[in-house]
């Protein structure tokens, strides 16, 4: 009996299984789509944003859902908030013209910005990346050929206003293959850090040094000489400290400031330039051989090493980025001799302990560089997906989504970015707010945010960071721009840095010395297949060439 | 009388090594951990054996707790609902885990059919396979069954749940089968005379018998969806536990003692369950090997 119960139970389990199977791909197939009006651009954003919210509106959606990811340090969450700031003033602009339909962000912000394009690569095909990411531009190549974003120069052919204001070079760095694939979100310069303390305690003289950069009569010879200067005089411990782990990007403006290359414009391929690269390895090895630099610099610890010793004042100079400034000032680096406390240095400190320049020229002759890595707002060629009816109504989803990208370009949500990130503004109209003493001074009450959200997750840093001094920092560096170089958008790039890692790694260490350093490098990218057809090796390794140069 | 002394002074001496002996290799772990949770209650990071360096706060938990991840701006997160998507994993693979394991357990245990030796000795290879090499096929499978858009999020709990008890069931169900064999035969032979079916037999009468390999089962299956990090990162629409610590735990500018806080945090369960489930451990290790 008890047999004969379970085969029945068991069978209609089966019949409910396959019953309820059925019924899900029946509703959920697909129908052929309705037509809907068609949303057209016309470059006058107000004008669009209301097209777009009566199309939603007209199809019977009244909420849409999309999701924007990013990363990198902990003062630049507008690249996130960014987003939810534009849904907040679009929704406004909507509500102001009996357009009822809601915008819902949700927001994903990792510590490690290449952390975010792995997820985003992995979970495309899943259905669960990101509607918009902002992340470095140099992933834009990889992306694009994958087809896991949006060409934006269809989308962005009426706004070409909008698209002036970006200064050119960054707005350059968005093209691959000749169209528009992202929208400039944040770049930066990355200037040498000299300590004012050790400069006048080694009696240096660093007036119009600046100057002297610029116009290539101070070169990578000099700085050595001073950074020996200071540590012979006692001043400090260390002539020279740069970034840990990875080359990418700061150590590589060697190459540039030897007038070297990374990239051929003309084949597409990377390029190591063997003379660049030996008179970049022997500079850092002539650092290291006098003691000004540490053998194991590459293996240091940002937090206990790097910054404490650049903070402190035990080191003579520094290899840093804009965004340096204001986290010294956000993180407790700075040991307090006063009252033995680790805190965050204020303002008026990091003016009085830093002087700041171009990254000198490597040789007489040869030009001063910076180097940027612009952050890009990139849009996923399904954005939208995740929104009801997706496949009638794609084409007005991915429009809100362009729209989105471009309310967060406001000046004011750029302006506010740049001074409590310490990144400089991609738009003009962003730098001149900067100058704006009104919006300066209102800025601790945040009189144009208008969501709630973004509000409570930055007033904090606003407050601590929105002085005269931080934003007079950012026009000071915003020169650097017209000295950048960028990294090479070529999906073999992020391989290559990780060589010249490894062999700069080497070199400090004293395991290799600089030529067999750039012979290890052209072996390595021989041994590999996809560097070997990607990077072309060129010039050679100069003889009697010596460093410093007297 | 005077020999036995001798004897149990020996062996009291022996015992002394051994324990000292099992400290001595614990040690490295016990620091380890316990410089982690000095650490989630401390300014900075307590990484050596100097005191100055355990500035007390709670200043950690109450950040952590508010969802933050540095001391000024940084980004929000509902940490509340991360512990809820990392809970509804671990018990999602606790409970499909304890489910099938314990089916296939008994079958394999008390029922003959062609192929079965073959089936145990490759549910001992499937245990061999570490779930890292599966990915790429598992997303294979993900693909196979991707349901419509607004269905995903949905769908990528269930399939994570059902991909990371898949590579636990192997081992459960030699667990469980080591406990059924435990039984004699005779017990479930007259609930079948009485007329129980089959799975009556397994449901009401032999479960409650292994009470504590079922519990062990659960427990191994809740952790193993609670410490995962690959198959949660690629395929659930959420992030959890594991994956919140390794995106804020690994760069240049983490406010590390934060992350010491979520590590405690995420260490809790362990530690809860290594408090209430030694003797289990012990019963599992006498029963779970026989064949």
């Amino acid at each position: 009996m008890g047999r004969a119960v379970s085969k029945v139970a068991v069978a209609v389990a089966i019949v409910v299984i396959v019953a309820a199977v059925g019924a899900a791909l029946y509703l959920t197939r697909p129908g052929a789509p309705e037509e809907v009006a068609k949303v057209e651009l016309t470059g006058n954003l107000e004008q669009d944003i209301i097209n777009v919210g009566k199309a939603l509106q007209a199809a019977g959606i009244s909420e849409v859902r999309y999701s924007v990811w990013s990363g990198g340090d902990p003062n630049s969450v507008m690249r996130v908030y960014g987003i939810v700031e534009a849904a907040a003033r679009i929704m406004k602009i909507w509500g102001e013209n009996g357009i009822n339909v809601r915008i819902s962000v949700d927001t994903n912000y990792y510590q490690k910005p290449d952390a975010v394009y792995q997820d985003f690569v992995s979970k495309w095909a899943l259905n669960q990346a990101p509607d918009i990411m902002a992340n470095g531009y140099v992933y834009i190549a990889s992306l694009a050929d994958e087809g896991y974003i949006l060409d934006l120069t269809p989308y962005l052919s009426k706004y070409q206003d909008f698209l002036s204001d970006f200064y050119a070079p960054v707005l350059e760095a968005m093209k691959y293959n000749g169209k528009l694939y992202g929208i400039p979100q944040d770049t930066e310069a990355r200037p040498i850090y000299i300590s004012k303390e050790a400069a006048a305690c080694a009696g240096i003289d660093l007036d119009d040094l600046a100057g002297k950069v610029k116009a290539g009569q101070f070169t990578w010879s000099d700085l050595f000489n001073m950074a020996k200067q200071a540590k012979e005089a006692g001043c400090v411990e260390w002539g020279l400290i740069h970034r840990k782990g990875s080359a990418h990007p700061d150590l590589i403006q060697f190459i540039y400031a030897f007038g070297g290359s990374l990239y051929d414009e003309d084949t597409g391929k990377l390029v190591l330039d063997k003379e660049a690269v030996y008179k970049w390895f022997t500079v850092e090895r002539a650092f290291a051989d006098a003691g000004l630099l540490p053998h194991d610099m590459m293996s240091w610890d940002w937090g206990k090493q790097i910054h404490p010793t650049v903070v402190n004042g035990d080191a003579f100079a520094f290899i840093g980025g804009v965004w340096h400034w204001t986290e010294w000032q956000t993180k407790a680096y700075y040991h307090d001799p006063q009252t033995g406390e680790d805190r965050g240095l204020r303002p008026e400190e990091v003016e009085a302990k830093f002087y700041y320049t171009l990254f000198p020229a490597g040789e007489p002759g040869k030009q001063p560089v910076t180097l940027s890595q612009p952050f890009a707002w990139v849009i996923n060629s399904k954005a939208g997906y995740q929104n009801p009816d997706y496949d009638r109504l794609k084409d007005i989803y991915q429009k809100l989504a362009v729209l989105l990208v471009i309310k967060a370009s406001d000046p004011d949500i750029i302006a506010i970015h740049s001074i409590i990130s310490s990144h400089l503004p991609v738009t003009k109209a962003g730098a001149e707010l900067l100058q704006d003493q009104g919006f300066v001074n209102d800025l601790p009450n945040l009189p144009t945010i208008r969501s709630d959200e973004v509000r409570n997750a930055i007033s904090d840093i606003v407050e601590r960071t929105a002085n005269p001094i931080n934003i007079e920092f950012l026009m000071n560096t915003t020169y650097m721009l017209e000295y950048t170089h960028f990294t090479p958008k070529h999906p073999q790039y992020p391989k290559l840095a990780d060589l010249f890692a490894d062999a700069i790694d080497k070199v400090l260490r004293g395991t290799m010395t600089p030529e067999e350093a750039v012979d290890y490098l052209v072996s390595k990218i021989n041994a590999d297949p996809d560097l070997k057809g990607a990077v072309e090796v060129v010039g050679e390794v100069p003889t009697g060439w010596q460093f410093p140069q007297s | 009388m005077p020999g036995m002394r001798d004897v149990e002074i020996r062996r009291r001496w022996v015992e002394v090594a051994i324990a000292l002996a099992v400290l001595a290799f614990s040690l490295p772990v016990i620091i380890g951990y316990s410089l982690m949770i000095l650490s989630s209650f401390s300014e900075k990071m307590v990484t050596g054996l100097d005191p100055a360096s355990f500035q007390p706060t709670i200043q950690n938990w109450v950040l952590l707790f508010q969802g933050r991840t540095a001391l000024f701006a940084g980004y929000r997160v509902d940490i509340w609902r991360i512990v809820l998507s990392t809970l509804t994993v671990a018990l999602g693979i606790s409970a499909l885990v304890t489910l099938v394991g314990s089916l296939t357990g008994y079958a394999i245990s008390r029922m003959k059919f062609a192929g079965r030796k073959h089936l145990m000795a490759f549910l001992i290879l499937l245990h061999a396979f570490p779930g890292s090499v599966l990915v790429v096929g598992v997303a294979f499978i993900y693909r196979l069954f991707l349901p419509p858009y607004q269905y995903v999020h949905t769908y990528s709990f269930f399939f994570v749940i059902l991909a990371r008890a898949s590579i636990e069931i192997p081992m459960a169900t030699w667990l469980m089968k080591g406990f059924f064999d435990m039984i004699p035969w005779e017990i479930e032979w007259s609930a079948i005379v009485d007329g129980a079916s089959r799975f009556r037999v397994w449901w009401k009468i032999l479960l409650p018998m292994i009470k504590p390999g079922v519990a062990a089962v659960m427990l191994f299956g809740f952790l193993a969806g609670w410490m995962d990090l690959i198959y949660v990162r690629t395929f659930l629409a959420e992030p959890t536990l594991a994956v919140f610590i390794e995106h804020n735990a690994n760069a240049e500018y983490a406010y590390l003692p934060l992350v010491a806080a979520a590590g405690t945090l995420y260490l809790l369960p362990t530690i809860l369950f290594f408090l209430f489930a030694q003797r289990l451990i012990f019963t599992i290790t006498v029963s779970g090997v026989k064949g």
